[in-house]
C-alpha cells in the first residue's frame, strides 16, 4: 500500500469508507439491516434451520416420550439413530445410504447429528435467558441503588469472572452430578455474571436520564421504576450480544461433552460423538468430522450474526 | 491492590460455599480429606477433630482461607499425595507452553489485527476475518485434531504426544518449569526434544485465541488512524511505516495489555482439552484425570489455583498499563 493511499484513507472521515453505511437509509428496523448484509443474513438463514429443525424434532421425541413410543423421535430421519449395535454396518464410510458414514456401533452419524440437536439449542437458549434473567435482575438493582450493594455485586462477579468458564463449568457439573440438567445449571452459574456487568453500566447510563427522573419526581417506587424503565432500555445492547453468546455456549457444552460430562451415553450429543470418533482418526475421519464440524457451523452463524448485530447496534458499521 | 485482594477473598469464599453445599455434613468431608475409600469411623473422627470441621462454619472458613494461602488443600485420591504437590509439579508445565502460546498469539493478533485495519474493508480484511471466525468458532479439539494430523501423522516433522521423548530421562528439577531445567542442566537434547513435543499444542492455543486480539487490535489501528497526530505524522514526511511504528503501533498496545491478562484465562481453559489431545501432562491434563475419577479436592483446588492465577495476572496487567501509557504514569 502506497503512503499517498494511507494518507488518503488517514484524513478521510470514516463514514465514507464504508459503502454500506452509505448504502442504507435511517431511521429503518434492525431486520433491514440485517437481511441487506450477506454476513448477518447467512448467519440468520442458518440459526433459523437450526431452530426450525430443533423445535420439530424436540417436540417430536417429546411426544415420543409421552406417548412411550421412542421411534417417534426418528421419524422423520433416515435411520435409528439409537438402533442396537450392529457389527455389519459397522464404520461404514459415507455413501448415499449412509450420507455421513456409521459409527462403531453401526449407528448412522448424520440420524445421530440431527437427533441431538434439540438439547444443543435448549442449552443455548435456555443458559443464555437464565443468565440474561439473574444476571440482568441483580446488575439492574445494583447499578440502579449504588453504595456497598453495588460494590458487592462488582466484586463477586470479578470473583466468578476469574475462573476460565470451561473449567468453572467443569467443576460445578462435576459436584452437581452427572447428566444433563447438571450441565445446564453448571453452565447458567457460569454465565449470569457476565450479564450482570453489561446490565449494571447500561443502568449507570440509564439512571439519570430524564424520563427515569421525571418518574422518580412523580414518585413511583424504585421497583417500578427498574422494571418500567431501566430494564426494559438496558435490554438492547445487551441482546447483540447475546446473539454472538448463543455461540459461545454451543461451544462450551459440546467441549463438555468432549470430555465426558454432560448428556449420558446411549443418547447422541455432538461433542462426545467426535471424541469417541477421535480414537479412530484419521482412518475413520468421518466419524470425528462430521459432528465436529456441524458445531462449527452452527456456533459460526451465531457469531456472524452477532458480530454483526453488534456492529449495528452499536452503530459502528464502519469497523 | 485493594479491590484484587477482595476479589481472591471472595473467590475462596465461593469455593468454600460450593464445597459445604455439596458436602453438607462434616463427616462426607472428612472422607474427602482422607481421600481413599476403606476408612474407621475412629480415623473419621481424627480428621474431623484434626481440621476443625465440627465448628462454626466462619471458623471454618477461616481455617480454609489459611490453609488455602499455607498451599494446603488436603489429599488426592488418585495418586495418595498433597493436591499442592502435585499441582507444583503440573502447573510449571502447563504454565511454560500456555505463556510461549499467548506470546505467538498476541504477535500474531497483532500483526493480523494491524494488516486488516490498514487495509479495511478490502481482500486482506475479509481473508483475515473469515480466518478468525473459523477458528473462534472452531471446537479446539477439531483445531487440535487437524494440526495433529496434519503435522504429526500426515507430514510426519513432528511428534503427536507426550511432553519429552519418554526414552530420554529428564534433567533434575529445579524450577520445575522442563525447559528452564533442561537448559540449567545443559541436557540440550532433552531441551530439543521438549520443544519439538511443545510446538503442536502452543499453535493449538494461539490459533484458537488469536480472532479476540486481532478484532482489538483492528479496532484500535482504526481508531488511532484517524486522529490528528496520524495526519500530522504524515505531514512532517514520515514514511507509512515510521507512521505506523510510531503512532498507530504504541497506542493499540495499550488495549492489548488489558486483553492479553483475559486471554491468559482463556488459554489455561484450552489447555484442558488440548493437553488431554496431544497427553501433554500438566495442569489441564490434571484436570481432566480428576473429572474422570470424580476427585472433588483435585478438582476444587485447580479451579481455585486458576482463579487466583488469573486475578494475578489481571493485576500485572493493571500494573504495565501504567507503564506503557504515559497519560497514566503521569497522575
Amino acid at each position: 500500500m502506497k503512503a499517498v493511499d494511507l494518507l488518503k484513507k488517514a484524513i478521510g472521515i470514516r463514514k465514507d469508507v464504508d459503502s454500506f453505511s452509505k448504502r442504507v437509509p435511517e431511521n429503518v428496523s434492525i431486520w433491514y439491516y440485517v437481511i441487506h448484509d450477506p454476513q448477518a443474513l447467512i448467519g440468520l438463514i442458518i440459526i433459523a434451520l437450526f431452530i426450525v429443525w430443533s423445535i420439530v424434532e424436540g417436540s417430536l421425541q417429546i411426544i415420543g416420550g409421552y406417548l412411550k413410543d421412542p421411534a417417534l423421535g426418528w421419524i422423520l430421519l433416515p435411520h435409528n439413530p439409537l438402533a442396537p449395535p450392529n457389527a455389519a454396518l459397522s464404520l461404514k464410510p459415507p455413501s448415499l445410504s449412509y450420507l455421513f458414514g456409521t459409527n462403531l456401533e453401526g449407528e448412522d452419524i448424520l440420524s445421530r447429528i440431527l437427533y441431538a440437536a434439540p438439547k444443543d439449542a435448549t442449552a443455548a437458549f435456555l443458559v443464555v435467558g437464565l443468565a440474561i434473567l439473574f444476571g440482568g435482575l441483580l446488575g439492574t438493582v445494583a447499578g440502579y441503588f449504588g453504595g456497598w450493594l453495588d460494590e458487592a455485586l462488582m466484586r463477586i462477579t470479578d470473583a466468578f469472572l476469574a475462573i476460565p468458564g470451561l473449567i468453572l463449568a467443569i467443576a460445578l457439573s462435576i459436584l452437581i452430578g452427572p447428566g444433563y440438567y447438571s450441565v445446564l445449571i453448571a453452565l447458567t452459574i457460569v454465565w449470569w455474571p457476565i450479564y450482570a456487568r453489561l446490565f449494571r453500566g447500561q443502568t449507570l447510563t440509564i439512571k439519570y436520564r430524564g424520563y427515569v427522573e421525571v418518574s422518580r419526581l412523580f414518585g413511583e417506587s424504585s421497583l417500578k421504576i427498574i422494571f418500567k424503565h431501566v430494564f426494559p432500555n438496558a435490554i438492547d445492547p445487551v441482546v447483540a450480544y447475546a446473539a454472538l453468546d448463543f455461540g459461545t455456549v454451543i461451544l462450551t457444552y459440546s467441549t463438555l461433552a468432549f470430555l465426558g460430562i454432560g448428556v449420558q451415553p446411549p443418547y447422541p450429543e455432538w461433542g462426545a460423538m467426535a471424541s469417541n470418533g477421535l480414537s479412530f482418526f484419521p482412518g475413520v475421519w468421518w466419524y470425528t468430522l462430521f459432528p465436529s464440524l456441524t458445531i462449527l457451523l452452527v456456533v459460526i452463524s451465531f457469531i456472524l450474526l452477532g458480530d454483526r448485530l453488534q456492529d449495528i447496534i452499536s452503530g459502528r458499521l464502519t469497523y | 491492590m485493594v479491590n484484587a485482594v477482595i476479589t481472591l477473598i471472595m473467590l475462596v469464599f465461593i469455593v468454600f460455599l460450593l464445597v459445604h453445599i455439596i458436602l453438607p455434613t462434616p463427616q462426607a468431608m472428612a472422607k474427602v480429606y482422607i481421600g481413599g475409600t476403606h476408612f474407621t469411623q475412629a480415623e473419621i473422627n481424627a480428621i474431623i477433630e484434626q481440621y476443625g470441621l465440627n465448628k462454626p462454619l466462619y471458623v471454618q472458613f477461616l481455617n480454609y482461607l489459611i490453609n488455602v494461602f499455607h498451599g494446603n488443600f488436603g489429599i488426592d485420591t488418585l495418586y495418595k499425595v498433597p493436591v499442592m504437590y502435585l499441582l507444583g509439579k503440573f502447573i510449571p508445565i502447563t504454565l511454560e507452553f500456555v505463556i510461549i502460546a499467548i506470546i505467538l498469539q498476541v504477535l500474531l493478533g497483532i500483526f493480523t489485527g494491524s494488516v486488516a485495519g490498514m487495509w479495511r474493508n478490502r481482500v486482506p480484511d475479509w481473508v483475515i476475518k473469515a480466518l478468525y471466525l473459523i477458528t473462534w468458532a472452531m471446537p479446539v479439539f477439531l483445531l487440535a485434531t487437524l494440526l495433529q494430523f496434519a503435522f504429526a501423522y500426515y507430514a510426519k516433522v513432528l511428534p503427536p504426544f507426550n511432553i519429552a521423548n519418554p526414552l530420554m530421562i529428564p534433567p533434575k528439577t529445579i524450577t520445575g518449569f522442563p525447559l528452564i531445567d533442561a537448559a540449567i542442566e545443559g541436557d540440550w537434547p532433552y531441551f530439543d526434544s521438549l520443544l519439538q513435543h511443545m510446538v503442536l499444542p502452543v499453535l493449538a492455543i494461539a490459533f484458537a485465541g488469536f480472532g479476540i486480539t486481532t478484532r482489538i487490535m483492528r479496532a484500535s489501528t482504526i481508531d488511532v488512524l484517524d486522529k490528528d497526530y496520524v495526519k500530522l505524522s504524515y505531514m512532517k514526511g514520515l514514511s507509512s511505516w515510521q507512521v505506523f511504528r510510531k503512532t498507530v503501533l504504541r497506542n493499540s498496545l495499550i488495549p492489548i495489555i488489558t486483553l492479553t491478562a483475559l486471554t491468559f484465562g482463556f488459554a489455561i481453559a484450552g489447555a484442558v482439552v488440548i493437553e488431554e489431545i496431544f497427553i501433554y501432562k500438566g495442569m489441564g491434563f490434571y484436570l481432566y484425570q480428576s473429572t474422570v475419577s470424580l476427585d472433588y479436592v483435585a478438582i476444587l483446588s485447580t479451579t481455585l489455583i486458576v482463579g487466583i492465577s488469573v486475578i494475578i495476572a489481571n493485576f500485572i496487567a493493571d500494573i504495565l498499563y501504567a507503564v506503557v501509557d504515559p497519560r497514566v504514569r503521569l497522575e
